[in-house]
């Protein structure tokens, strides 16, 4: 028999689908980036003591690593940083407050056409908080980085 | 709407083929036909090949989920008409093995069913368990908080749209995990310790972080995703260090933590 797992790509496919699913896809998406931007970011930092090979305080290399960012593609890197750390972060506390069950409406007896109710309550509303609260970030950090 | 609908309906024998195709179908349209109606139509006047499970034609028993246009629905509740498509694709449900055509092997997913328990246990007098000496009674309201997880007819739509389920065959999956919500919910089941370790492992209700889909495609409202989020809530206040204390102090009776889903509005 094949297995028809879709492994992956399971995840990362919310056609067709809700838009809870969309946010799911986004969270993970966003996490491996925030991740990738932490790490680099720690090595980055590390040149304010001589590079991750460096010995002691050197506040050159510090001024030259910071000038990376100091052009159009490093502003575009910041300004999508923002973006996902903002999502990442409101949407984390929205799955938080879901797991402690606190924004959803209570069971109730099911009547036709059987909405789910977990998906019309005010965690929905939360992901849109999301969206539009990273959205206006990052544009006010584009603004200040372009302005 | 056109007169004709392509039906493209996936075939894969894994017994003889390496991978599935897709095999395209001209059905006359009628008014309030189903999926169902057109793939029993392919099936009786087109190619007696082809291979589908059906049963009830009415929503009720479980045996007609399927993805239908990437979407898992119940083929014999959904109309050509809502579909808004002149083509329609029908594949099988996905995260589960492929027998032939359109039908999967739902063994995994029974066996989840049963492995959480789904009936009433009662600690003590195995004789009680098995012929009651009385009724052990519930009110309204108790039964209002889970009996929505109770409408469940089996169809697997839930645990097939499920991400984690693409990649982690040991996750329980919506439809079990909303079962084991119902029975640690109803205040007549004394397995609460049992069903609380059953669920909080690696691969259990932490798993689940509510993309939502099994709610979505549920056809009947048992809304698992709820049930899981209520589930998790449950695990974390008895493992709550509150608790805990509590316990050290003596404490013995602890409140269910959804028992305001008691509460009449
Ligand atoms: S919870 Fe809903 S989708 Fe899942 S098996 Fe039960 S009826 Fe089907
Ligand atoms: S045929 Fe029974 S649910 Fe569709």
């Amino acid at each position: 028999m094949a297995t028809n797992k879709r492994g992956v790509a399971g995840w990362l496919d919310p056609l067709h689908l809700n838009i809870e699913r969309w946010a799911y896809v986004f969270q993970r998406v966003t996490g491996l980036a925030v991740l990738a931007y932490v790490l680099g970011h720690i090595g980055d930092t590390s040149f304010f003591v001589g590079g991750p090979f460096g010995e002691g305080p050197s506040p050159s290399s510090w001024s030259s690593d910071l000038s990376v960012t100091e052009n159009a593609f490093g502003h575009v890197v910041l300004v999508m940083v923002v973006l996902v750390v903002v999502y990442h972060g409101i949407n984390g506390i929205r799955l938080i407050l879901s797991e402690y069950g606190m924004i959803f409406a209570k069971p109730s007896r099911p009547d036709y056409p059987y909405k789910a109710k977990s998906l019309r309550t005010v965690q929905k509303h939360l992901i849109w908080v999301a969206i539009i609260a990273a959205i206006l970030a990052a544009l006010y950090t584009g603004g200040t980085l372009f302005g | 709407m056109a007169d004709e609908l392509a039906l493209r309906i996936q075939r894969f024998d894994p017994s003889m083929e390496e991978r599935p195709h897709l095999e395209r179908y001209a059905i006359p349209l009628k008014d309030g036909m189903t999926v169902l109606d057109a793939l029993i139509y392919a099936k009786d006047t087109l190619d007696h090949g082809i291979a589908m499970r059906f049963s009830c034609r009415m929503a009720s028993c479980g045996s007609c989920g399927m993805k239908i246009n990437g979407r898992p629905r119940l083929a014999c509740e959904t109309q050509l008409k809502d579909l808004r498509s002149s083509t329609v694709t029908v594949q099988p449900m996905d995260n589960f093995p492929i027998v032939r055509d359109l039908v999967v092997d739902l063994e995994s997913f029974f066996s989840k069913h049963r492995s959480v328990s789904p009936h009433l246990v009662r600690k003590g007098d195995e004789k009680e368990q098995e012929s009651p000496t009385g009724e052990y009674l519930m009110t309204p309201q108790e039964l209002d908080s889970l009996v929505q997880f109770t409408y469940c007819i089996k169809c697997g739509l839930c645990s097939s749209s499920c991400p984690t389920g693409s990649t982690d065959s040991l996750f329980p999956g919506p439809q079990a995990l909303a079962q084991e919500f119902r029975y640690l919910q109803d205040p007549r089941d004394e397995a609460r310790e049992e069903r609380l370790d059953l669920v909080d492992t690696e691969h259990g209700v932490w798993r689940c972080h509510f993309a939502g889909t099994c709610s979505a495609v549920c056809p009947k409202g048992v809304d698992p995703a709820l049930g899981i989020q209520l589930l998790k809530r449950h695990v974390m206040a008895a493992r709550s260090p509150f608790r805990r204390r509590r316990e050290r102090k003596g404490a013995k009776v602890f409140p269910n933590p959804n028992e305001d889903l008691l509460r009449k509005d």
